[in-house]
């Protein structure tokens, strides 16, 4: 009996705790007003803050009521269960950043076919019902970074060895922009001479670049798809550093604000970032015209890419709130 | 002549002594993959080059040390890799926006880890939760609370924290140094102290434990709580190194240091394993990672290189122990 009543206590206590983590949403929703969920890959990846803010700076300036939800990890399948959980709530517009380029094409339909507006940003899904993406074209980021890396190599003697950090293999995103680099350096001097896997983690990331770094002396330049190293402080890459010292090029993919020190420190030659803020931004005001009847023409909004180099990092730096 | 003899006789009855050991077949098998590296590539055996790869490795091996004691308790400790992450999060925490002194940053981070593993040890003995079960939730818990407090930012250490882990003592870098001194005393306590046999004791037959007068809650109890300070231990020197503290740090950990612990001898249904044997189980691995860097092996093939190697090690070494029983 007094264990039976225990049990009971638990399952009781287990029952009152969950409704405590209760999202409030903000502030309460209003019964006439307009609600736009904005999903990431993942709640745990810093990049998609800048959207957080984005969207949110757009919902307050529109009266619109922005929902920040996501997969903790970025991860196809919990996605999917969570825009499902978004049509059950009767959202009016989904923003999502996929997971995955088609995995999530029945689950947009199912929320097209409820009278929600739908669109991507930062990664795509184009043969799914969304009506528009939001972001930047990755192929493009990798051809602006390896058109970067060419200019610099202009001149030096063939061929102009340069590794490749990448995050985890075969995501949709790198690949691309990897391809993009591949292409731009063909038939240049600049030769790809490896590509390594960092595997999304900034501990990894340095490791890997510390280890091929003193493991290969004739090493010209470094191309990283992703600026995982650069969430290190500067004194950690010490490999990396030396390499600078002996004349080493190094191009990076993003420009989020504890990287802008490697530019400042003279570790990086160029920052090719995305614009996170505008894709909240854009996305949530184009959304809101298409819930309000208007339709979108234009089914790639291009939010830009912005290069930083030490002659513009103190401008664009004064322009980004500190981490 | 003679004295050759002597010698040679000397080190095969050595040899036959060790023969049966796990540890002695762990590092057979590092050093096996070690000649090989070497002689694959010049820029292996390099000073600079094998500190760096004991120094990646030291963090997973410290926190090996403590799985280790779990395991040849019996149990298991799922928790590692997010008290590990946790841990060095909140002393970034401390030293960052709190701006606490280093040792108080420390010592919080140290706290947490073992007041993590208390919890461990209280889920499994005083709830008879099973340890997979326990530590599985403790995984989910402790993960999650590390997203909850930083929404996903990465937290800075300020410089002076982190020569605690990029400095280096003459060519040894500090985290060497702690993770060989850790394994010093640990492994003193597990073969030298009478606790430390206890635990042994109730890997082997937990009955019998009981019946002799162990206090079998109160050994497993210590030993949570031990892998807890140590993944605490390994997650504040680990920020250290890289000056940074993230929310996703030692995800999937868990699974390596497991490995480690298993490579290096220990037997998952309890009792056996030794502290040396999980560090070596640990370098294998770091080893392994590092080589495929600087053999410049696509970094596409290089997990199903990782796990190839292993198990044609494992069962290389089982071949050689079972043809001599």
């Amino acid at each position: 009996m007094k264990k039976l009543m225990l049990m009971a206590l638990v399952l009781l206590l287990a029952a009152g705790v969950m409704p405590l983590f209760a999202r409030g949403g903000g502030e309460a929703a209003r019964p006439d007003q307009i609600t736009i969920a904005v999903v990431p890959k993942g709640l745990d990846n810093p990049v998609f803050l800048d959207t957080k803010s984005g969207a949110e700076a757009a919902g307050a300036e529109l009266g619109v009521r922005i929902i920040w939800t996501g997969p903790v990890r970025a991860d196809a399948t919990e996605q999917v269960a969570v825009l499902e959980g978004l049509i059950q709530q009767g959202v009016d517009g989904i923003l999502v950043s996929a997971n995955d380029p088609t995995a999530l094409n029945s689950v947009i339909q199912s929320a097209t076919d409820a009278g929600i507006k739908v669109a991507t940003f930062d990664s795509d899904a184009p043969e799914s019902a969304r009506l528009f993406y939001a972001g930047s074209d990755n192929y493009v980021l990798g051809e602006t970074s390896a058109q970067l890396l060419v200019e610099l190599a202009e001149g030096m003697r063939a061929p102009v060895d340069t590794a490749v950090l990448t995050g985890v293999l075969g995501a949709f995103n790198l690949e691309e922009r990897i391809r993009g680099v591949r292409d731009t350096v063909a038939g240049t001097n600049v030769r790809i001479a490896s590509v390594q896997a960092g595997e999304d983690d900034i501990d990894r990331s340095v490791q890997v670049i510390e280890d091929y770094t003193e493991a290969n002396p004739g090493l010209d330049a470094w191309i990283f798809v992703g600026g995982w190293p650069f969430f290190a402080p500067p004194e950690t890459l010490s490999a990396l550093r030396r390499f600078r010292d002996r004349g080493g090029l190094v191009v990076s993919v993003d420009s989020f604000y504890p990287m802008l020190e490697f530019v400042e420190e003279g570790m990086a030659d160029y920052l090719v970032g995305q614009n996170f803020f505008a894709m909240g931004d854009l996305g949530v005001r184009h959304l809101l015209r298409a819930i309000n009847g208007e339709t979108i023409a234009q089914e790639i909004i291009d939010t830009g890419l912005e290069i930083v180099n030490p002659d513009n990092v103190a401008e664009v730096k004064a322009a980004k709130d500190p981490w | 002549m003679t004295t050759g003899n002597t010698t040679l006789t000397g080190i095969l009855t050595w040899y036959r002594r060790q023969a049966k050991s796990s540890t002695f077949g762990v590092a057979l098998i590092l050093l096996a993959l070690c000649i090989v590296l070497a002689l694959s590539t010049d820029r292996f055996l390099t000073q600079t080059n094998l500190f760096s790869v004991m120094r990646a490795f030291s963090f997973i091996a410290i926190i090996a040390i403590g799985e280790c004691m779990v395991i040849i308790s019996g149990g298991v400790d799922l928790s590692v890799g997010s008290i590990f992450g946790f841990s060095g999060l909140i002393t970034a925490i401390a030293l960052n926006r709190w701006s606490w002194s280093i040792p108080g940053g420390i010592a919080l981070g140290m706290a947490v880890g073992t007041g993590f593993g208390m919890v461990n040890g209280t889920l499994i003995t005083r709830l008879r939760i099973p340890p997979f079960i326990a530590t599985l939730g403790m995984l989910s818990v402790v993960r999650g609370l590390a997203y909850a407090i930083t929404s996903g930012y990465p937290v800075r250490t300020p410089s002076p924290y982190n020569v605690l882990g990029q400095g280096y003592l003459g060519p040894v870098p500090y985290p060497v140094i702690y993770m060989a001194a850790l394994a010093v005393v640990f492994s003193v306590f597990l073969k030298k102290t009478v606790q430390g046999r206890r635990i042994y004791a109730i890997g082997g037959n937990e009955q019998a434990s009981a019946i002799s007068g162990i206090r079998v809650n109160r050994v497993k109890m210590l030993v949570y709580t031990l892998a807890g300070l140590l993944a605490g231990i390994s997650g504040v020197i680990s920020i250290a190194r890289l000056g940074v503290a993230q929310s996703t740090a030692g995800l999937g950990w868990e699974l390596d240091v497991v490995a480690a612990v298993i490579i290096g001898g220990a037997s998952l249904s309890g009792g056996k394993g030794t502290i040396l044997g999980a560090i070596l189980g640990a370098a294998i691995m770091g080893v392994l990672r590092n080589g495929l860097v600087l053999l410049n092996v696509s970094p596409y093939w290089q997990q199903a290189v990782i796990g190839l190697v292993i198990i044609i090690a494992i069962a290389a070494d089982q071949m050689r122990r079972g043809s001599d029983q």
